[in-house]
């Protein structure tokens, strides 16, 4: 029963498997071989339960694992992870690529012979449609992962095959961002007209991926079945069903019951311990990249003055949040600045003490009661009245937001702020969200990869797509850009080192903790590899029953 | 005018502790006859006080939450054990008495008022406004309490006071129609006829003599539907569309981490339905007393 | 008897219309801009160009009073649009559903009528003694549960001593029914437990009633058996009253049913009526809403109707009212 507890701060070796430009790389073909001790058998359904039903099937549209997971299978992406080492890529769709001496162009060499669940061959046609759909969305179409791939200057057919993206500025990162798990290839003849309605892929999922949507029926049941004319190695399982279950008790006896196989998304302590104690079931937690932000509406009086916002964050117990939300959510872990636990990147604990609230963490030994009478008086010079009213926005479904807003309510009701929490459903808490119709809104983050061009290119810029507070920084942008492109690793870490310190001090985002989610299966259920990363490794190509 | 009926202006003293005395052994011979909806009127009463005392009667802050006793079994400190973040259940249970007391009472009280109105105009006008308004309360009628009372919430959005006329409005029609046809039954006697023979207008009609002589079906309804209504707001908030966190509120403390903690606590949902289910046995237990004193002839069995 | 039919028919359908008017006034008016839900507002930002072009694409642009005969229309010709949740028709989610609700609420009814009827004559049968003490507390009990509670009480209880979860994939009725009956047995006792009480409390004073009455004690004398005198005799009498007070409590059923549906999971309208309205998705909430109230409608109209049929009185009465 391969276990993993949650520690305070988990020590994940994480070796920098960048590719620096400069360097013309040509990657041969890594066709994945995952190591397996028995022979892998065919055949057989595996049967999952997320925490809900997918609101839609569009990959590109969507921020929710509830999509992703079911999609996942179904589609391709360029590159992806390696199960075996979730630093390195491994080829996807993309059989070979390689990036130029000056680092500016990309050329991705795809598979042969890849045809789409509808049996239309895979040209270069789609990638580029589905690439620039993500960064320059047509209208109607929702992206929220457009800036991340906004160092791309054109993408272009050299061929039937062959992809070529010219970049603005050399970018190590750049990989990882076309590979982020969500960045899937969709058919350009089904999608584009789909699109010019407004609709997207919303309820269709035709991709290149090892299983494809055979049944639908909301409330009950999704399938998946092997798709016979898949490129790669033709899957081992013969189905997947997804089963939407809202409680994660009646999850966890589902599949003591053996009446599912295997559930990705544990967020309990509660629930995972008790699965814990069953022979015949595997659980483990591991970190991921997900932390939990505190974003106050910059556009919103008083949160536009620095000191309210300092006042927010040293309210805010960090170590008495983990200890709390951390079993209701899995919010145990935390990191020293705004990089994954563990991170080559992380700053120093003295560092990071700088700065208000942050000597709250774990293991730091900062006095909550000192900055909470700082805090006071914060709020004071900058003219809020006692008992100011604040309503924290959250989403109801999913603990590490709702459990992360309560507790944040009741912690900053000690420094005279009268907080309560609008629990919405995902729908309208987006919606509000997006309109910048909040004060305070408890967000967590869930990226989909850890690098810094993931992490704060998404998070921590006035363009990325997480910028819910609506500020502007040029100078955070700038800052960003500049370690980007940087190619040499030393300048390269100092120049992270140096964004963090400076985002940290504008209080833009109020960082918390880091989730990691739990998942269980039955150990009949063989191949599936966790990484630290809900999304990373969920086609269930090389997953196999032991039945 | 005085209970015994001497009356001298030294003796006025005297005059009004005999009549308090006379009514307190009044209270105790019917308590006696009606011991089940004596102890409903006790029970109503704890609520009240605690609910009233909250601040000083609390043992801990309902929201702020002890990190070092997440959902603990109960024990001597925490008396019915603390919930998945550390917030000590008694306490919330008493600051959420608050609550389903101001709403019971409130939707009650508003919806029986604007009901009764409605009832009483339209039983005394008759014709079109009548009929206007019986189709009108019909169609409010065809919508379970629940439903109605959730887009209404869900429209005016959960603060408190949105939640009390969220839950008044299935109250109206009901109210209306006992109303209604109460004015009918003194329509059919001469009463009225005669009241607007000396000169009395609509209204002082309405108010002055129509209104006392429904009181006693209203005040049945009004407390039967304390009941529901206090009901039908706990699952509002379990819904999650009307009190919110981190507030305390009987049907909130059953909803979100207390369904994924219950088997390994389950003193977090049990406690918080037990409250809600004396209340609302308290209320039904002293309805029907109230029902048994006014009109023993009332069919018992349904509002 | 068919002017009386004709009477409640007219009416019927009256009330049908206040209630979609009701319907269309609440539902107009939910906040969370329907054209920003439309527009796909998951996690970017929509332009105001774009807003508008979906507002004016749904016609939500358009007088009020338009909008209404619009969709009072639609709802003659059966459509009541499309659900942006789920992208299918909202008939075709509701008539999926339909089946799961309905089979509750009869199960639910015959739970009470069968439990709560007998419970009342044995009640009355032994009144004053700890049977009926007992049976009279239990129906006490019933009347205060809140269902919901006792719907998650129910849960744990079987959670933690049978291992039990939800169905994952919830039999219609045609297909197993066996099975079906047994998944949606303890939503249905959770439903019916209000129904039971209420049944039970108003059996036993009906009973108490008519088993005082002078020709109870004839029968007696003649020597029939007490099955006879109680069940023959006496119970004939409480059907009536019964079959008023399910109807009476026909819309509260389905108020509890709602929330039942929803501590259980099962995939029936009231679960649907929840996630709708909560996902403010204001084409299926008016459909549904309508529908659910509709039902009511019809319900008190059979009621009565059949009440009419059982009581010649009611049709002479019924004419004044």
């Amino acid at each position: 029963m391969k276990t993993s507890r949650p520690s305070n701060c988990s020590a994940i070796s994480r070796r920098d498997a960048l590719k620096t430009a400069g360097v013309a790389v040509a990657a041969a073909v890594a066709a994945p071989r995952w190591a397996s001790a028995q022979t892998p058998k065919r055949g057989g359904t595996l049967r999952v339960s997320n925490g809900g039903d997918p609101p839609d099937f569009d990959v590109h549209q969507s921020a929710t694992y509830l999509t992703q997971f079911v999609g996942a299978p179904c589609y391709s992406t360029l590159l992806r992870a390696d199960p075996r080492d979730y630093n390195r890529l491994v080829a996807d769709l993309a059989e070979k690529w390689d990036i130029s001496p000056d680092g500016k162009t990309v050329t991705f060499q795809l598979h042969g012979g890849v045809v789409f669940h509808d049996g239309t061959p895979l040209t270069a046609e789609d990638v580029i449609y589905s690439l620039d759909r993500i960064r320059k969305p047509p209208r109607g179409i929702v992206s929220p992962r457009k800036g991340l791939l906004g160092n791309i200057a054109s993408i272009e057919a050299a061929g039937p095959l062959t992809v070529v993206m010219r970049l603005t500025e050399p970018q190590p990162d750049f990989l990882f961002m076309v590979s982020n798990p969500y960045n899937v290839i969709v058919p350009k003849k089904v999608c584009e007209p789909l699109d010019a309605q407004g609709q997207g892929m919303k309820r269709h999922i035709v991709g290149t991926g090892p299983f494809r949507l055979t049944q639908a029926i909301d409330g009950q049941i999704y399938e998946l079945s092997r798709f016979d004319s898949y490129f790669g190695e033709k899957a081992y399982l013969d189905k997947i069903q997804f089963f939407p279950i809202k409680g994660e008790v009646e999850r966890g006896a589902a599949l003591q019951g053996k009446r599912i196989d295997a559930s990705f998304f544990f967020p309990n302590e509660a629930v995972l311990s008790t699965l814990r104690k069953v022979p015949g079931i595997t659980e483990l937690r591991r970190p991921t990249p997900t932390f939990v932000n505190l974003i106050p509406n910059v556009q919103r009086k008083p949160f536009d003055d620095i000191r309210v916002r300092e006042a927010l964050s040293l309210a805010v117990d960090r170590e008495a949040f983990i200890k709390t939300v951390g079993p209701l959510a899995g919010a145990f872990y935390h990191s020293i600045g705004l990089m994954p636990p563990g991170s080559p990147y992380s700053l120093s604990a003295e560092q990071i003490k700088q700065f208000g609230g942050y000597d709250t963490l774990p293991g730091l030994g900062g006095n909550v009661a000192a900055n909470r009478q700082r805090a006071i008086s914060l709020l004071e010079q900058a003219g809020v009245p006692k008992d100011f009213k604040i309503v924290i926005i959250t989403r109801g479904d999913l603990p590490a937001f709702r459990d992360s807003a309560i507790n944040v309510a009741a912690q900053l009701k000690t420094i005279g702020l009268d907080a309560t929490v609008d629990v919405r459903d995902t729908g309208s808490f987006y919606t509000m969200e997006t309109k910048g119709d909040f004060q305070l809104v408890a967000h967590s983050v869930a990226m989909g990869g850890s690098v810094p061009d993931q992490i704060f290119g998404e998070g921590y810029t006035s363009y990325g797509g997480r910028n819910y507070g609506n500020w502007k920084d040029d100078a955070l942008d700038n800052l960003f850009r500049d370690q980007s492109r940087e190619a040499n690793p030393q300048k390269r870490t100092e120049l992270i080192k140096k964004f963090q310190l400076e985002f940290l001090k504008t209080y833009y985002q109020i960082n918390l903790a880091w989730v990691g989610y739990g998942a269980a299966h039955l150990n009949t259920v063989k191949g599936w590899v966790a990484l630290p990363d809900i999304y990373a490794n969920m086609q269930m190509d090389k997953v196999w029953l032991d039945a | 005018m005085n209970a015994t009926g001497l009356s001298k202006a030294g003796d006025s003293g005297a005059v009004l502790d005999s009549r308090r005395d006379s009514r307190l052994r009044a209270l105790g011979r019917i308590s006696r006859r009606h011991p089940l909806g004596a102890f409903g009127g006790f029970v109503l009463l704890v609520i009240v006080v605690l609910a009233v005392g909250a601040p000083y009667l609390a043992p801990f802050d309902p929201v702020d939450g002890n990190s070092a006793a997440l959902y603990s079994p109960p024990n001597s400190i925490y008396w019915l054990g603390t919930d998945g973040f550390g917030r000590d259940i008694l306490s919330r249970l008493i600051y959420g008495a608050r609550i389903s007391l101001l709403v019971g009472l409130g939707a009650s009280l508003l919806g029986v008022g604007v009901g009764a109105s409605i009832g009483i105009i339209a039983g005394y006008r008759g014709g079109w406004t009548d009929i206007i308004a019986q189709r009108v309360m019909d169609a409010m009628l065809a919508f379970p309490m629940l439903l109605l009372a959730l887009a209404m919430a869900a429209v005016l959005g959960p603060a408190l006071h949105n939640v009390i006329i969220a839950l008044a409005m299935p109250i109206v029609p009901r109210a209306a129609r006992i109303a209604r046809s109460s004015v009918l039954v003194l329509k059919a006697t001469a009463f009225i006829e005669a009241a607007r023979a000396t000169g009395c207008s609509s209204a002082r009609i309405m108010l002055r003599h129509v209104l006392p002589n429904t009181m006693a079906p209203l005040l049945i309804i009004a407390t039967a539907y304390l009941g529901l209504a206090i009901v039908q707001e706990a699952a509002l908030d379990y819904l999650g569309a009307g009190i919110q966190e981190p507030q305390a509120s009987w049907g909130l403390m059953m909803s979100g981490s207390a369904t994924t903690l219950a088997l390994v606590a389950p003193w977090i949902v049990i406690f918080p339905g037990l409250a809600i289910f004396l209340m609302v046995l308290a209320s039904n237990l002293l309805g029907d007393a109230i029902r048994d004193l006014l009109d023993p002839k009332l069919q018992r069995d349904y509002p | 008897m068919f002017s009386f039919i004709l009477q409640r028919l007219v009416i019927g359908i009256v009330t049908l219309f206040g209630v979609a008017v009701m319907v269309f006034i609440i539902m107009r008016v939910i906040p969370g801009d329907a054209a920003v839900m439309l527009s796909g507002a998951g996690a970017g930002v929509v332009s105001e160009e774009e807003l508008a072009q979906v507002r004016s694409k749904m016609g939500l642009d358009r007088p009020v009073v338009i909008q209404f005969a619009d969709w009072a229309g639609n709802i003659a010709a059966l459509d009541l649009g499309t659900s942006l949740r789920t992208g299918n028709p909202v008939i075709k989610d509701i008539a999926r559903r339909f089946p799961y609700t309905a089979q509750i609420v009869v199960m639910a009814t015959l739970i009470a009528v069968c439990l709560g009827i007998p419970a009342g004559v044995l009640s009355a049968r032994y009144a004053g003694t700890w049977i009926d003490r007992v049976l009279q507390a239990l129906s006490i009990g019933g009347l205060a549960a809140p269902s919901f509670w006792v719907g998650l009480i129910l849960i744990l209880g079987l959670v933690a001593l049978f291992q039990w979860s939800a169905p994952l994939l919830w039999e219609p009725f045609w297909v197993s029914p066996a099975k079906s009956l047994a998944q949606l047995f303890w939503p249905a006792l959770a439903v019916g437990l209000r129904q039971l009480a209420l049944i039970a409390r108003m059996t036993r004073s009906i009973m108490l009633e008519v088993l005082g009455e002078d020709y109870i004690r004839t029968a007696r004398a003649k020597g029939l058996s007490e099955w006879d005198v109680v069940v023959r005799h006496g119970l004939s009498n409480g059907l009536l009253p019964v079959v008023t007070l399910i109807g009476f409590e026909f819309s509260a059923l389905f108020g509890g049913l709602i929330i039942t549906e929803a501590v259980f999971s099962v995939p029936g309208l009231g679960q649907y009526v929840v996630a709708s309205i909560l996902n403010r998705d204001y084409p299926a909430a008016q459909g549904i809403v309508l529908v659910l109230a509709g039902i009511v409608v019809l319900g008190n109209l059979t009621v009565d109707l059949i009440y009419g049929w059982l009581d010649p009185r009611t049709r002479l009465r019924g004419a004044q009212a």
